[in-house]
């Protein structure tokens, strides 16, 4: 099971700077559907990645899905030399992205953000316009469904 | 070769959105984010122990 709590406690308490997308963003803006990971677009800076690693190392990231026993060293080097990562860790599954398709990098999705408070800490989210907007661009059948509640969800929330 | 516009997208869409039940994300919306986090915690929770029942089952 995917402990959000601590996942999002120990990026923001490391002063990680992420945001949140996918299946978590989606349940922040209400929708119902259910999700095992989380989703983070990470910035690339050498500061930001250097937090991160420090931050995860104590809950052993590897592979998701990868046989045991790979010579994967969770470190900046390796965030460096890679880009997106799924990751399982000692509190949950995690997806950390450098970019995500149709929205580029963390500077390019920060403005399309809102800062949510959960658990005590605040943190970034994508807006539900945002949200709905890559998914679309995506144009993934997988994501049909969860676009057609997000859109709901914004009928219900601004209705015309 | 044919390419899928973006209507035939918003056509698939408008299907599913007819399908769903809106009874349940307006009761959603009421709760605060926080309740959300806890019940998708929950739902893995029960998600994975019919799993473990699943495959515990005689023919499973």
């Amino acid at each position: 099971m995917t402990d959000f709590k601590a996942l999002l406690r120990t990026l923001s308490e490391s002063g990680v700077e992420f945001i949140l997308v996918g299946g978590v963003a989606a349940t922040v803006h209400g929708s119902t559907r259910l999700t095992i990971d989380v989703d983070a677009v990470y910035r690339r800076t050498t500061e930001n990645i250097d937090r991160l690693v420090l931050a995860l190392t104590p809950y052993h990231p590897y592979l998701r899905g990868a046989p045991p026993g790979l010579p994967f060293r969770w470190d900046a080097a390796t965030v460096k030399r890679g880009l997106n990562f799924t990751l399982t860790t000692d509190i949950g599954d995690l997806d950390l992205l450098g970019e995500i398709l149709g929205g580029g990098a963390y500077e390019a999705l920060v403005t399309s953000t809102v800062t949510i408070r959960v658990f005590g800490i605040d943190c970034r989210c994508l807006t539900l316009d945002k949200l709905i907007e890559l998914k679309r661009a995506a144009g993934r059948p997988k994501d049909f469904e969860a676009i057609a509640e997000l859109e709901a969800i914004r009928q219900q929330e601004r209705p015309r | 070769m044919t390419q899928a516009g973006p209507s035939s997208i918003d056509a698939v869409i408008e299907t599913y959105r007819a399908g769903l039940d809106t009874s349940l994300i307006r009761r959603n919306l009421e709760r605060s984010i926080e309740e959300r986090l806890e019940l998708l915690m929950q739902l893995q929770e029960f998600a994975a122990e019919l799993r473990r029942a699943g495959r515990a089952a005689p023919d499973g």
